[in-house]
C-alpha cells in the first residue's frame, strides 16, 4: 500500500529524514514512535507531500507519489486521510461545514454531503454539535471533528500526526477511544504517528522506532516492547512497564 | 509558486486587478473632482459667472452702504440692465462685482471707469475681470499703442483696453483665448528692451548716453532687420532716487558719528577691505579702506573706551572666536560721538554758567556807578575842604611869622589829612585835588552804562530756551553704540552694492530679432567707456491669464495633485488589504514547497517581482486613469514608487495580512485545488476589501 524509500529531508542545516526505509501494507496500522524531533511528522507529512521531500521515492497504491502533478496530487490527497496534532478546522466554519466542505467543492451533491457528514459525525459521537463552531468545542471534541473529517471520504489511508498530543490528559481518553474503535471497525490503512505507547501496543500490527531520522527498529508490538533493540525501543519499554 | 495561481487563481487576480485600477482611478478622480468642483462652485459663487461681471470696484468698508445707493444709481442711469453684487471685505475693503449690459461692454467704457465711478463714496480703485480676455501685464508705455493696433487687428479680439501698466484684450469667445493668447506672444517677441544699467553714484545723462548706445548698436552690423529706439523711460525710479540718496547721507552721518579707526600697519602686514582685526581689548574692527600707508577701519563688535583722547592699541589678525593671529600694527581710535557728548554737555554747562556770570555781572556795574557817585561826592567834599584849608594857612599866614606854635600845628595836621585822603593821586606828583579832578568821571559813567547795557543784552537773551534745545539734540543723538553702527554701515552698503537696487539706465527698443544681450555687454562696456555697466534684456509686456482663468488653472494642478495623492494611497491601501493577503499565502506556499535553490537562482525570489510588478501596474493604471499629475513625478518614477511599495508590502505582507497556515495545510490536505484554498480558506478571513467582497460571489461556504 505504501512503500517509501531512502527518503531525505533537510530544513537547513537540520536533517529531519535521513534515508528513510519503510513499508505499510493494505488494511495495515503502523504506529511510529520516537521522541520529538526525531521526524516522524514529517515522514507522514512526505507521504500526502504537505512537505515536499529532499529525495527518495514514496509509492502509495502503487503510484509515485513525487512525480505527481498538482491535479493528481489533490487526486490523490481525497483518498489519504490526515488528523492533525492541532485539529487545524477552519474556524469560521460549523462542525458539520468542516466535516463535509471539502465534499461538496469536490463535486458531491450537498444533500448526499451533509447526510454523510452527519453520519459519521454520529460515529464520532457528535451529532449533536453539528451547527456550533469549533472555538465552542472542547480539544477532544475538536480533535473528532478532524477525525469526522479525515474519515468522511472513506480514505484509502489514513495519517495520523500526533493526535493527542495538544489535549488534556483527561480528554486524551475519548480520542483514543474513537482511535480504536476505528481501527477495529475499519479496513482503513493507518499509519499513526504517537508516543501512547499503551494505545499503540493495543492497536498497532507493526511498531516503528524511529531516531535522528532514521527507522531504528521496527516489528510487532509483542517484539519490540519485549525485546527492543534500539536505545529508542528500550526506553519505550520503560514507560510501558512503568 | 507562482503556479499556485495555474489552476484557476489567475483568473480571480485579473479582475481583481481590472476592477481595482477602475475603482481605483474613479475613487481618485471622483474625489478630485469633487473637490475641483467645490472650490469651482466656491469661486463661482465669490466672483460670479465666467463673464457675468466685468469690473470690480473697491470700497472703503464704511462707505459701502452709501456706495451700494451710488453704484444702483449709476447702474440705472448709465448702464440699464447692469449687474451687481457685493463680494468679500477684505482688510477694511469691501469689493462690489459690477457687470455691464452687452451693448456697454465696450473699449470706451471700459477705459472711463473712472469718470463713471470716480465719485462714488469710499472708492479707492477698481480692477477689471472682463471675460473672456487675455491680460498683458507691464506693457512697456514706448510700444503700448504699437502692441494695441497690432493686437486689435487679430482675429477673435473685439478690443484691446488700457489698465495702469497693463493691457486687456477682450475677446470675442472665450474659444478664442488659446489662440490670441499665442498670437500675442508672437507679437510680443517681435519686441525686446535692452537695458543698460549703471552702478550706484554713476550719474548719466540718458538721452546722451542713451543715443550714443544707439550709434553702438547700430554700429554693430548685426545680421537681421531691427531698428532701435531709446525709450529710456524719466518717470521710472523717481521715489528710488531719493531713496538712495537719503541712504547714502545715513551713511555718511553714520560713518562720522561712529568712532574714527586708523591703523598704522606694519611693513609685513598687508590689509585688504573687508578683513577683520582683533584689538587688545576684545574690540573686533573690520577694515574699510587702504590708502598707502593708511588704513582705515570701523567697529564691528564691542565699543571702545568712552574718552576723548585718542586710545591707541595694538591690532592682531582676527581667526575666529576670539582667536588672534599676527600682529599687524598699532590702531588709533578716536571716540567722535562721545567727542560730541562731551561737546554738548560742556555747551551746556556754559550756558548755564554764562547765565549764572551776567546777572553778577549786572550787580557788579550797578555797585560800580554807586561807588562813581560815591567818589564823586567824596571829591566834592574835598575841594570844599581844599578852600577852607588854603583860607585857613592864608589865615595863618597873615597874623606874621611870630605865630604861636598851636597855630603852626595845626596848619602841619590839615595838610596831613588832605594828604592822607588823597594819597593814590599824590603819587602821581600833581596836586593832589588837582589829580582827582582830573578823572574823566562822565566817561567812566557812559562806559559802566554800556556794560550794563550790554549786561542787559546778555539777560535777554533766552538762554533757558538754548539750553533747552542743546539739551533736545543731545537726547536725539542716535542711541548707537559702534558695533551697531559698523553692522548698519556695512549693511546699507551691501544695499548700494548695485545688486539689489539698479543705479542710472537707459532702455533701448529693439523691434525685429533679439539681440545677445551678454554678447553686447562687453561692446557697450568698451564704446562707452564704462567698465561697470551691465546689459539687461526684458520683454516689453507678459501674457498672463486672467484671474479666474488663474485660480482655475490653480484649481487643476490642485485636482491633479489631489488625484495623484489619491492614486498613491488607493494603491497602499489595495496592497495591504487585498494582495498582502496573496503574498502571505504564496510566502507559505514557498516555505512547505520544494528547498530553495542557492546561488543566484534562490535570491531571485519571485514574490519580489510580482509585488513590484502588482504595485506598479496598479499605481500606474490608477495614476494615469485619473489623470493625476503631481510636481517632479515623471511617469517613470510612478512606475517605480508602485514598483517599491509592492515589494515592500510583499515583504511585510505577513504583519498586514497573516494567513492561517494550519488551516491552509488541512485544505491541502483535503485535495481541494488551489484556487478552492484561497476562494474558500484565504480570503474569507482575510482584511475587508475588493478581494473579499469579489470573493464573496465565488464563495461556497
Amino acid at each position: 500500500m505504501l512503500e517509501i524509500k531512502n527518503l531525505h529531508k533537510s530544513y537547513g542545516q537540520h536533517i529531519a529524514l535521513d534515508g528513510v526505509n519503510l513499508q505499510v501494507n493494505k488494511g495495515e496500522t503502523v504506529v511510529i514512535m520516537g521522541p520529538s524531533g526525531c521526524g516522524k511528522s514529517t515522514l507522514i507529512r512526505c507521504v500526502n507531500r504537505l512537505t515536499e521531500p529532499d529525495g527518495g521515492t514514496i509509492r502509495l497504491g502503487g503510484i509515485d507519489v513525487l512525480s505527481l502533478g498538482n491535479s493528481e496530487l489533490q487526486d490523490l490527497r481525497r483518498k489519504v486521510g490526515f488528523v492533525f496534532q492541532q485539529f487545524n478546522l477552519i474556524g469560521r466554519l460549523t462542525v458539520l461545514e468542516n466535516v463535509v466542505f471539502h465534499l461538496v467543492l469536490g463535486g458531491m451533491d450537498r444533500d448526499e454531503a451533509w447526510a454523510r457528514g452527519r453520519s459519521v459525525l454520529a460515529r464520532v459521537g457528535l451529532k449533536a454539535a453539528e451547527e456550533r463552531r469549533p472555538h465552542e468545542l472542547s480539544g477532544g471534541q475538536q480533535q473528532r471533528v478532524g477525525i469526522a473529517r479525515a474519515l468522511v471520504t472513506n480514505p484509502e489511508i489514513m495519517l495520523w500526526d500526533e493526535p493527542t498530543a495538544s489535549l488534556d490528559p483527561i480528554l486524551v481518553g475519548e480520542v483514543l477511544e474513537v482511535m480504536e474503535e476505528l481501527v477495529k471497525t475499519t479496513a482503513t490503512t493507518m499509519v499513526i504517528v504517537t508516543h501512547e505507547v499503551s494505545f499503540a501496543r493495543k492497536v498497532a500490527q507493526r511498531i516503528v522506532f524511529m531516531d535522528q531520522g532514521r527507522v531504528v527498529e521496527e516489528g510487532v508490538p509483542g517484539d519490540v516492547f519485549a525485546r527492543p533493540s534500539s536505545e529508542v525501543g528500550r526506553l519505550y519499554r520503560k514507560l510501558l512497564v512503568n | 509558486m507562482l503556479v499556485f495561481f495555474r489552476d484557476g487563481f489567475y483568473k480571480d487576480l485579473i479582475i481583481l486587478l481590472i476592477i481595482t485600477v477602475i475603482v481605483g482611478a474613479v475613487f481618485s478622480q471622483g474625489i478630485a473632482w469633487a473637490i475641483d468642483t467645490y472650490f469651482g462652485d466656491t469661486l463661482d459663487g465669490m466672483i460670479g459667472e465666467y463673464g457675468e461681471y466685468d469690473v470690480i470696484l473697491h470700497i472703503r468698508e464704511e462707505a459701502k452702504e452709501a456706495a451700494m445707493r451710488e453704484l444702483d444709481r449709476i447702474g440705472q442711469e448709465s448702464f440699464p440692465g447692469y449687474r451687481i453684487k457685493e463680494s468679500l471685505t477684505i482688510a477694511g475693503q469691501a469689493n462690489f462685482f459690477f457687470g455691464f449690459p452687452a451693448e456697454h461692454r465696450t473699449k470706451e467704457v471700459l477705459e472711463a471707469i473712472t469718470s463713471y465711478f470716480g465719485a462714488v463714496p469710499g472708492i479707492s480703485g477698481y480692477t477689471l475681470m472682463v471675460e473672456p480676455s487675455v491680460l498683458i501685464r507691464g506693457v512697456h508705455p514706448a510700444v503700448r499703442e504699437d502692441l494695441r493696433e497690432q493686437i486689435e487687428g487679430l482675429e477673435g479680439v473685439r478690443f484691446a483696453v488700457k489698465d495702469g501698466g497693463n493691457l486687456v484684450v477682450v475677446l470675442s469667445h472665450e474659444d478664442r483665448i488659446d489662440t490670441v493668447t499665442g498670437a500675442v506672444e508672437s507679437i510680443l517677441q517681435q519686441y525686446q528692451i535692452l537695458e543698460l544699467r549703471f552702478p550706484m553714484g554713476f550719474e548719466v545723462d540718458t538721452q546722451e548716453v542713451g543715443n550714443q548706445a544707439l550709434k553702438v548698436l547700430r554700429a554693430q552690423g548685426l545680421s537681421g532687420d531691427r531698428s532701435y529706439t531709446n525709450v529710456t523711460s524719466a518717470e521710472y525710479g523717481e521715489d528710488l532716487d531719493a531713496f538712495l540718496k537719503a541712504l547714502v547721507e545715513m551713511r555718511d552721518f553714520l560713518g562720522s558719528y561712529a568712532s574714527q579707526v586708523r591703523i598704522s600697519p606694519e611693513p609685513s602686514a598687508r590689509l585688504g577691505v573687508g578683513e577683520l582685526i582683533i584689538l587688545e581689548d576684545g574690540l573686533i574692527i573690520e577694515v574699510t579702506g587702504v590708502y598707502g600707508d593708511l588704513v582705515e577701519a570701523m567697529i564691528v563688535e564691542g565699543s571702545p573706551v568712552q574718552s576723548t583722547d585718542k586710545i591707541v592699541q595694538r591690532g592682531y589678525r582676527f581667526l575666529g572666536e576670539g582667536e588672534r593671529g599676527e600682529w599687524i600694527g598699532n590702531v588709533e581710535i578716536e571716540n567722535e560721538r562721545y567727542r560730541l557728548a562731551y561737546a554738548v554737555d560742556e555747551s551746556l554747562r556754559l550756558l548755564e554758567e554764562l547765565e549764572e556770570l551776567s546777572i553778577q555781572a549786572s550787580n557788579a556795574v550797578d555797585n560800580a556807578e554807586a561807588v562813581l557817585i560815591t567818589f564823586q561826592e567824596a571829591l566834592m567834599q574835598l575841594e570844599v575842604l581844599q578852600v577852607q584849608m588854603r583860607q585857613l594857612n592864608e589865615g595863618i599866614a597873615g597874623d606874621g611869622i611870630n605865630s604861636s606854635g598851636e597855630q603852626f600845628l595845626l596848619t602841619i595836621l590839615l595838610n596831613g589829612l588832605f594828604q592822607t585822603l588823597a594819597q593814590g593821586v599824590i603819587n602821581t606828583g600833581e596836586e593832589p585835588l588837582d589829580s582827582l579832578q582830573n578823572l574823566d568821571l562822565e566817561a567812566m559813567r557812559k562806559s559802566l552804562s554800556g556794560i550794563s547795557e550790554q549786561i542787559g543784552n546778555v539777560q535777554e537773551t533766552d538762554v533757558a530756551a538754548i539750553i533747552e534745545q542743546i539739551g533736545f539734540v543731545r537726547d536725539t543723538l542716535p542711541n548707537l553704540n559702534d558695533a551697531e553702527i559698523g553692522q548698519s554701515i556695512r549693511l546699507i552698503n551691501t544695499y548700494l552694492g548695485g545688486q539689489v537696487i539698479p543705479g542710472e539706465r537707459i532702455q533701448l527698443l529693439i523691434q525685429g530679432k533679439a539681440v545677445d544681450e551678454k554678447m553686447l555687454e562687453g561692446v557697450f562696456q568698451r564704446e562707452l567707456d564704462n567698465p561697470y555697466l551691465h546689459t539687461y534684456s526684458t520683454s516689453v509686456g507678459m501674457v498672463t491669464p486672467d484671474a479666474r482663468g488663474e485660480l482655475f488653472r490653480i484649481l487643476k494642478e490642485v485636482r491633479s495633485i489631489v488625484a495623484g495623492m489619491l492614486a498613491i494611497i488607493f494603491t497602499i491601501i489595495v496592497l495591504v488589504l487585498d494582495h498582502a493577503t496573496i503574498f502571505s499565502t504564496l510566502k507559505y506556499v514557498r516555505a512547505s514547497g520544494k528547498p530553495v535553490r542557492k546561488g543566484l537562482a534562490g535570491l531571485l525570489n519571485p514574490l519580489i517581482f510580482l509585488g513590484g510588478a502588482l504595485g506598479s501596474l496598479i499605481l500606474t493604471s490608477v495614476y494615469y486613469l485619473a489623470r493625476s499629475e503631481i510636481p517632479f513625478f515623471s511617469l517613470p518614477l510612478i512606475v517605480l514608487l508602485g514598483f517599491g511599495l509592492g515589494v515592500l508590502i510583499a515583504f511585510m505582507a505577513e504583519r498586514f495580512s497573516p494567513v492561517n497556515s494550519m488551516e491552509l495545510m488541512a485544505a491541502q490536505s483535503l485535495g481541494l485545488s488551489n484556487v478552492q484554498i484561497m476562494r474558500e480558506v484565504v480570503i474569507p478571513p482575510s482584511r475587508p476589501g475588493l478581494l473579499n467582497l469579489l470573493n464573496r460571489f465565488k464563495q461556497q461556504f
